[in-house]
């Protein structure tokens, strides 16, 4: 029990159990600024489940049963941390926790099975888990809900074990066990109709992957054919990067405009498109501020909860909520100050490291455990790695024209698929020119096994390594499915690195194994 | 049945990339482009001076070096054509096209460029966007991609003439082999069929791997014989099944499945005959590349097509086939670790099973299967099933 950061064993809190033995305790100050975050959490919690038709959710959706877990992935995300790091910590989360917690209820509302608000459902446009929701910018009365996010994205987050089932039903229905577990599990839900059934139409993406493309057609074929939404499949050049596929994906843009107009019954607003942009902008500028902030040798806003609060703000969110912009403005204050404190997320930093690749979803907070354990800092990751453009602000006919190429590059690039498509150059040459930037010695290459565009690079991560000098760590999973590569299957590949070529021991041992196999 | 005069012609052409048709082609001045996804219109390939070579990597053993570089999760065909490269066994082609017609297929050219595994001082790699969607953005884009990821790159670099009048010539040579691959085929449709599914399929995929100009008149002979070619007295097979999968370079596919009784009576897999094999239809009042693009394009049964009325198409396609064949079942196949048939084998052996009411086998495999006794079994008990559901009174008793 210490104020002082790295001065507790973080691996005495785990039980075997689900939960972990206790809160932390980080001081006075800290310790009741968390747990006072903890009330607010549960605040919100109590805010979403008093309305009926919520609880009703909580029994006809299997997944919806992880949602118990939320104070507990909070607490994941926190561990070891103090001052200035916990507060942007908490913003960042319980930020995202809101703004979940605002899709589950708006889900249920419109859901067929749930609220049945037919009115609102006509306003209610579907998108994918892992789509931009540019092509929304310019609808303030649409409302565009990801039906997968909740179900199975968020779901392993806070439960590792959360998709297991889906995976499951989608292999028994045929499906073959080595695609990526992430369109498989959203492959799943569909299959089992176990996601709520709302909205006037949907826009689908050729996301991440061959496997997400694929997975797609699972899902509409029972939206369109069963439920009858009709869906509009945005298809998004992979090779994002070349002058002459820019003009499909404006036309692509275009096209996807005019169904939502034509199924929502709402017109384009340019002024609220131009709007989102500047808030857009702003939110990359504070990026690309805490990025530049991170190649010091005090880096202050980085790690699991960046790359889930960009992934969040990027993509999901698109300069659509201003709740956003304040907490970036929040975040760079606090960041600044710690800055100027020269302090320290860990009680010593040994290894700076560029985490690359796709994470495992089902341990987001091993970025937190590689700090806590093993003193690497992870500078950045490849899902905060997207693009760094500014958008089109003014609202001229040029202006507009230029918006509908910002639209299509933005989705394009949207998160991992902006890295592991496009050619090799954005995967493997741009990493080695972070590492330079960063200043970093070490990469965590984190080798999502049913990842055919990230895997088909193995080889040249290594040589390019060798040839570099740089520590290549690489960490298998499988994205979704622990019972693949576990949680502790996950630490064991950097411990071994650590132990037997770096020949080091851990800052703090009680880390290097733990027994959380059954916990969220 | 008496086997056929050009047979063995055929098979020994598919026992190497690099085969003695090819090596005559280039001996006469010919340039070679290789390419790996059937989304790469042929004929632009084909142009005055140039031919097509699908990249293959027949007689594949080990895997090492494709493996090394891109992990034993990628599938099978994108690390044999690595390794294959990596050994020099691609050093005869002057290019590669290629689209991102999927990540494996993408990471394996980029492997080879990387690697720097083709030694032609002239030698470069094309990669294309191909649609997604068949629509006439797709088209545009389509049209766009081949000009100046196809025709630019070979009139810049190797001065090939790559106007309407080459490309239409090309057609013309394209629609050719075409016509007899389709009028060979036709002899799979009897009650007793003249040609295995098996010679259909090594003389089909000679023409993806040989210059076709050098082959039409073996194709010519070979239809010529079918006319009059006698059937076995008793047939072997016991049932007639459709194809359906992802590309097929080994042919000892085929041959395990009808040698365990089921007749492949028609062809749906990449670089089969379904549709690649259809000639292209040419007007005179658009341009040739177009109408190629959108022929391509519409007719294309590529899962990677995403919207849903395209997805449909495909299932309807296959059951058109089968009813057109008199197939009765179908056999959906994937390469392992392919994700677009992965997919697609799923929900199309359900919905020709459900909504079709054909008997439906799904199988994945390795690249090179060998002798395969697990594939074997699985047919034979396929073939079982479907003579059960025979006696029976058909697929509506179950």
């Amino acid at each position: 029990m210490a104020k002082e950061v790295g001065m507790d064993r973080l691996g005495d809190f785990y039980t075997g159990g689900k939960v972990r033995k206790r809160r932390e305790w980080r001081g006075f100050r800290d310790t009741m600024y968390d747990y006072w975050r903890w009330l607010h959490i549960m605040g919100t919690l109590a805010g979403f489940i008093i309305k009926p038709r919520n609880i009703k959710a909580m029994f006809r959706y299997r997944w919806m049963a992880n949602y118990l877990a939320v104070p507990m992935m909070v607490d994941r995300h926190t561990q070891g941390l103090r001052d200035e790091y916990l507060r942007i910590c908490h913003l960042e989360q319980d930020l995202v926790i809101e703004d979940v917690a605002k899709l589950l209820d708006n889900l249920f509302r419109g859901d067929r099975r749930i609220g049945n608000d037919k009115e609102f459902s006509k306003k209610v446009v579907l998108v994918d888990e892992n789509e931009m929701t540019a092509v929304l910018m310019g609808f303030p009365t649409v409302k565009g809900l990801s039906r997968e996010t909740p179900s199975t994205y968020v779901s392993v987050l806070l439960n590792q074990h959360a998709a297991e089932h889906y995976i499951d039903v989608a292999q028994e229905f045929g499906l073959a066990g080595d695609v990526c577990p992430m369109p498989e599990a959203e492959a799943g839900v569909s299959i089992d109709d176990d996601a709520p059934v709302l909205g006037a139409c949907a826009i689908q993406c050729n996301t991440t992957c061959d496997g997400s493309l694929m997975g797609n057609g699972v899902i509409s074929k029972r939206l369109e054919l069963e439920d009858g939404i009709p869906c509009f499949q945005l298809a998004a050049p992979l090779r994002h990067r070349e002058d002459d596929v820019q003009e499909y994906a404006a036309q692509e843009v275009r096209n996807a405009i005019a169904f939502i107009e034509e199924h929502t019954g709402e017109k384009w607003d340019w002024d609220y498109y131009f709007e989102c942009a500047k808030r857009v902008n702003i939110s990359t500028r504070y990026r690309m501020d805490w990025l530049d902030m991170n190649k010091t040798d005090y880096p202050q806003v980085f790690g699991s909860n960046l790359a889930l609060y960009t992934e969040t703000n990027y993509m999901a969110i698109c300069g659509k909520i201003p709740a956003f912009v304040e907490t970036d403005r929040k975040i760079m204050k606090l960041a600044q100050q710690a800055y100027k404190a020269k302090r320290k997320m860990a009680k010593e930093y040994r290894h700076r490291a560029i985490v690359w690749g796709v994470q495992s979803h089902f341990y987001m907070d091993f970025l937190l455990w590689i700090l806590n354990c093993w003193g690497i800092v992870p500078l950045t990751d490849m899902l905060s790695m997207v693009s760094t453009k500014m958008l089109c602000e003014e609202n001229t006919p040029e202006g507009r024209e230029q918006a509908i190429y910002d639209i299509a590059w933005l989705t394009e690039n949207m998160i991992m698929r902006n890295r592991t498509h496009g050619g090799y150059k954005v995967l493997l040459d741009e990493l080695w020119d972070f590492v330079e930037e960063f200043n970093a010695d070490m990469v965590i290459l984190w080798e999502h096994m049913s990842c055919k565009a990230l895997d088909g690079m193995h080889g040249m991560f290594e040589e390019k390594a060798r040839e570099k000098g740089i520590h290549l760590v690489w960490v298998t999973h499988d994205l979704f499915d622990p019972r693949i590569t576990s949680r502790q299957g996950v630490r064991d590949q950097v411990n071994r690195y650590m132990r037997s070529v770096l020949q080091e021991e851990p800052l703090d041992p009680t880390l290097e194994i733990i027994d959380d196999e059954h916990s969220w | 049945m008496k086997d056929l005069k050009h047979l063995y012609y055929f098979e020994r052409l598919l026992e190497d990339a690099h085969n003695d048709l090819v090596r005559q082609a280039q001996g006469e001045g010919k340039l070679c482009i290789a390419y790996t996804c059937e989304n790469v219109p042929e004929p632009l390939l084909n142009l005055g001076g140039t031919f097509s070579a699908r990249l293959r990597a027949p007689r594949t053993g080990s895997m090492e070096m494709g493996t090394y570089y891109m992990t034993s999760f990628l599938c099978e065909y994108s690390r044999a054509l690595l390794e294959r490269a990596i050994e020099g066994g691609f050093n005869f082609a002057d290019c590669i096209i290629t689209p991102d017609g999927c990540s494996m297929m993408n990471r394996c050219v980029e492997n080879m460029e990387l690697l720097k595994t083709m030694d032609k001082e002239k030698f470069f790699y094309e990669y294309m966007e191909v649609p997604m969607k068949a629509d006439d953005n797709g088209l545009n884009l389509y049209v766009l991609q081949c000009k100046n990821h196809i025709l630019k790159p070979l009139s810049q670099h190797y001065g090939i003439d790559t106007s309407d009048a080459a490309i239409r010539k090309a057609v013309e040579e394209h629609n050719r082999v075409c016509r007899l691959i389709r009028a060979i085929g036709e002899y799979r449709k009897g009650e007793k069929p003249t040609i295995t599914g098996y010679e259909y399929h090594i003389i089909t995929m000679a023409t993806y791997a040989a210059p076709k100009y050098l082959i039409i008149d073996k194709l010519e002979q070979t239809l010529e014989e079918l006319k009059t070619r006698q059937p076995d007295a008793r047939s072997p097979f016991r049932a007639r099944v459709v194809l359906v999968g992802s590309e097929m370079d080994d042919v000892d596919v085929v041959k395990l499945i009808e040698d365990s009784g089921a007749y492949v009576c028609a062809d749906r897999y990449c670089y089969g005959s379904f549709p690649g094999r259809d000639p292209i239809v040419l007007t005179d009042d658009e341009d040739a590349l177009t109408q190629i693009c959108r022929q391509y394009m519409y007719r294309g049964q590529c899962p990677r097509f995403m919207n849903q009325a395209k997805i449909q198409q495909r299932r309807s396609y296959v059951a058109g086939l089968a009813k057109e064949y008199g197939a009765d079942g179908i056999i959906y196949e994937q390469v392992k670790f392919c994700d677009p048939w992965a997919y697609e084998k799923m929900v199309g052996s359900h919905v020709l099973r459900e909504d079709f009411g054909y008997p439906v086998l799904s199988v994945d495999r390795p690249y090179s299967i060998g002798v395969s006794g697990q594939l074997r079994t699985r047919v034979q008990a396929f073939v079982e099933s479907i003579e059960i559901k025979k006696l029976q009174g058909g697929a509506k008793n179950g």
